[in-house]
């Protein structure tokens, strides 16, 4: 027989799935129970993983070595002022630390980890030495057409109107492909769901797998 | 019968066809071979070339969300790395449930392998909060990253973490990513500090990672659960003593799970082909005049 | 002091990891390695920001009985139980949120395997379905850029699938030639272009032109 919580499991799995017939108060159960499940998670993996051993143990252990981090955990409170009417200003100088430095990080890692190595990889070496260059040719003019298609300070007409047609042309290869892969993706977490479903549920049910 | 008629269909009888399509493989598994693309040899034989006693880091940046794509992923990277006696570090940085996954599949995997020790073979350093944060931080220390292991013990009282403080220390990363944290490591991690880096990510973001690893900002990629089965399927070729545990009954792997795509993927091909050959022999009739 | 102090604060912060990758020199890289470790312990506090506002919008939802209250108390209540454990794990109580030395569950992870991953991932997989129903419906040849998005599409469904492997290995050549080649081209020029735009974002952010995040507007 399977176990409380494969019982559990299967439950909350066909509730789930009911939404497929139709919007119903089992679905809407299950969804709000997941909601606030994922809520609770937060809560534990913050509290468990986060918190303590990086705020509340160092500076417990080794005060006089940790006593920065009081800085950290100030801020991260400062947030939470914005429930309180009066002092809410206050958050905002939290807030504009945390945005301020995931803004530079993402900024380097825009530039740097992004358009600088992809624009230097797209400087293919375009004379002929066989069908690997062929395929540079590809690629060189895909970058470029797609780059000319956003790009709008120019009005597509013209030349730049035919290029940015091959852009286009470029992208619904990509989106196409991308379909075709999510596809996949989305079958995928149905083979999971479906996995569980029928082999460790159904089947040790009816007694095929004990 | 009017094609037009059949295309307004219920939706519902759309759903069972895709239904039908998954359960029945599962049940009868087919066993369809699956062949080797480039990006996923690009990563076995990267991991190939690791030494045993080499260490990596295995970062588990996915959740249930995108759990039957990633997790044989995960299972076989793990397995490889047991297999040929890589250390791994194990982190999670992604916050809905990669903690949870790390836990599970590392304690699966392991319990396959009865001779590792923990903190000597393999740790779970568990979860971090801030992953740029923690990306930037652990170039320069890990263990004030993860002051301690999944479940508190102090990271100076783990062996294996004696010998490893910074990514300098380790060999590569094997990030299995539901979404833009795997695209982190290549455009933040293997950018800024040079740490080689492999991403497994979901089939949906499969796509962008091409383009990473064209440029060489990645040393392998592994699209979702095809790239999962090549992955499976090179392990076992390398290391057949595995066979033990694939072949285990009810184990889901993802070569099982490519035997349900072949099926579901040629329903959806056929109604969107029929989609199209009404939509075309609409556009031909003359519409009566109204 | 209210307006002024912030916008220099998202100019500091900002410009410390900027200016630590192209300053080599130990006190940069001090400060903003001091700063990750403090953002990393911010985030925490950030996450569990979202966990205060739901709960506020859904007390208010049962104090007034709006419509699907009830649903608002089954929320509360796999916060309740779900946090409970997780906030307790903290401090050791039963047994933590990892699994138990002994590879048994935890109370918070039975809750994660039985109860949270069937509900997410079936959340995630009625897509399928959604899917499947959609492109019969609405994936059509109707002019030349739907057809080549169409006949990509079908190329790489068959081509990553075992089935289309075996009717000839030319479905999955030509498939990873369109992933490596013009798909990667379109995805290069998106990531290029993207790029840009996301660093001019946030230049405009660290130097206080984009305010909007601050509840601030342009003026003010």
């Amino acid at each position: 027989m399977p176990s409380l919580g494969t019982w559990l499991a299967a439950f909350f799995t066909l509730c789930m799935l009911s939404f497929l017939y139709k919007d119903n108060p089992f679905f809407r159960i299950a969804e709000s129970f997941f909601a606030g499940l994922s809520l609770g998670y937060y809560i534990g993996i913050v509290a468990n993983q986060t918190l303590k051993p990086n705020l509340v143990l160092p500076l417990a252990d080794n005060f006089s070595a940790n006593w920065h981090l009081l800085f950290a955990g100030g801020l991260g409170v400062m947030l939470y002022f914005r429930y309180i009417k009066r002092v809410a200003w206050v958050s905002r100088w939290a807030l504009a630390v945390y945005v301020g430095y995931y803004v530079g990080v993402n900024m380097m890692q825009k530039l740097h980890g992004e358009v600088l190595p992809q624009v230097g990889d797209t400087m293919l070496s375009l004379s002929w030495s066989g069908i690997g260059t062929l395929w540079n040719v590809v690629m060189v003019v895909g970058v470029l057409s797609v780059l000319i298609y956003f790009y709008f300070s120019a009005e597509h007409k013209g030349a730049v109107g035919g290029i940015s047609r091959v852009g286009i042309w470029f992208l619904m290869v990509s989106f196409g492909a991308a379909f075709g892969y999510t596809v996949m993706g989305r079958i995928s977490l149905l083979i999971g769901r479906m996995v569980f479903l029928v082999n460790e549920w159904a089947r040790p049910l009816i007694g095929l797998i004990t | 019968m009017n094609l037009e008629r059949i295309m307004q269909i219920d939706r519902r009888i759309v759903y069972l066809f895709v239904a039908a399509g998954t359960i029945l493989p599962i049940v009868f598994v087919i066993g369809l071979p699956v062949s080797i693309t480039p990006p996923v040899q690009m990563a076995f034989d990267r991991m190939e070339d690791l030494d045993p006693g080499d260490v990596i880091m295995v970062s588990f940046d996915y959740g249930p969300s995108s759990a039957p794509e990633n997790a044989p992923m995960a299972d076989a990277a793990l397995r490889h790395c047991f297999s040929k006696g890589i250390r791994v570090i194990v982190i999670a940085l992604y916050p809905l449930g990669g903690l949870s996954e790390a836990v599970n599949e590392l304690n699966k995997v392991v319990a396959e392998f009865p001779d590792l020790e923990y903190g000597v073979d393999y740790v779970n350093l568990g979860y971090k909060d801030g992953a740029q944060a923690a990306m930037r931080k652990m170039n320069e220390n890990i263990h004030e990253v993860f002051p301690t292991d999944v479940r508190g013990t102090p990271i100076s009282e783990i062996p294996l973490m004696r010998e490893v403080r910074t990514y300098a220390d380790l060999e590569l990363c094997f990030s299995l990513a539901t979404g833009i944290i795997g695209e982190w490591w290549a455009n933040l991690v293997n950018a800024q500090f040079g740490l080689p880096v492999i991403v497994g990510p979901t089939a949906v973001s499969a796509p962008k990672y091409y383009a990473y690893l064209e440029a060489k900002q990645m040393a392998g990629l592994l699209g979702g659960l095809k790239g999962a089965s090549e992955y499976e399927r090179l392990v076992l070729d390398k290391y057949p003593d595995l066979e033990r545990v694939y072949a285990t009954p009810g184990l889901y792997t993802a070569t099982k799970g490519m035997d349900v795509q072949s099926i579901v993927h040629l329903i959806m091909i056929a109604f969107i082909l029929f989609g199209n050959v009404v939509y075309f022999t609409g556009k031909r009739r003359p519409r009566k005049a109204a | 002091m209210r307006k002024q102090v912030p916008l220099l604060l998202t100019f500091c912060a900002g410009m410390i990891p900027i200016v630590a990758l192209f300053v080599p020199e130990r006190h940069v890289s001090t400060v903003s390695t001091t700063l990750d470790s403090w953002l990393i312990i911010v985030a925490g506090f950030a996450l569990l920001l979202g966990v205060v506002n739901v709960v506020q919008m859904n007390t208010n939802k049962i104090r007034r009985k709006t419509s699907g209250w009830p649903y608002a108390v089954v929320l509360l209540a796999g916060l309740a139980i779900m946090g409970t454990f997780g906030f307790a794990g903290a401090f050791g109580g039963f047994g933590g949120i990892a699994t138990r030395l002994d590879g048994t569950s935890t109370p918070f992870d039975w809750l994660y395997q039985n109860a949270f991953l069937p509900l997410q991932g079936t959340m995630f997989a009625l897509l399928a379905f959604f899917m499947a129903s959609a492109s019969y419906r609405a994936f059509r040849a109707r002019n030349v850029e739907a057809t080549i998005l169409l006949i990509a599409a079908l190329i790489v469904m068959f081509g990553r699938i075992p089935f289309g492997e075996m009717v000839t290995k030319w479905f999955p050549l030509t498939t990873e030639w369109i992933m490596a080649k013009p798909n990667m081209a379109a995805q290069r020029g998106i990531m290029i272009g993207a790029g840009l735009g996301a660093a001019s974002m946030a230049l405009r952010v660290i130097v206080g032109i984009e305010r909007s995040y601050l509840g601030l507007g342009k003026g003010e």
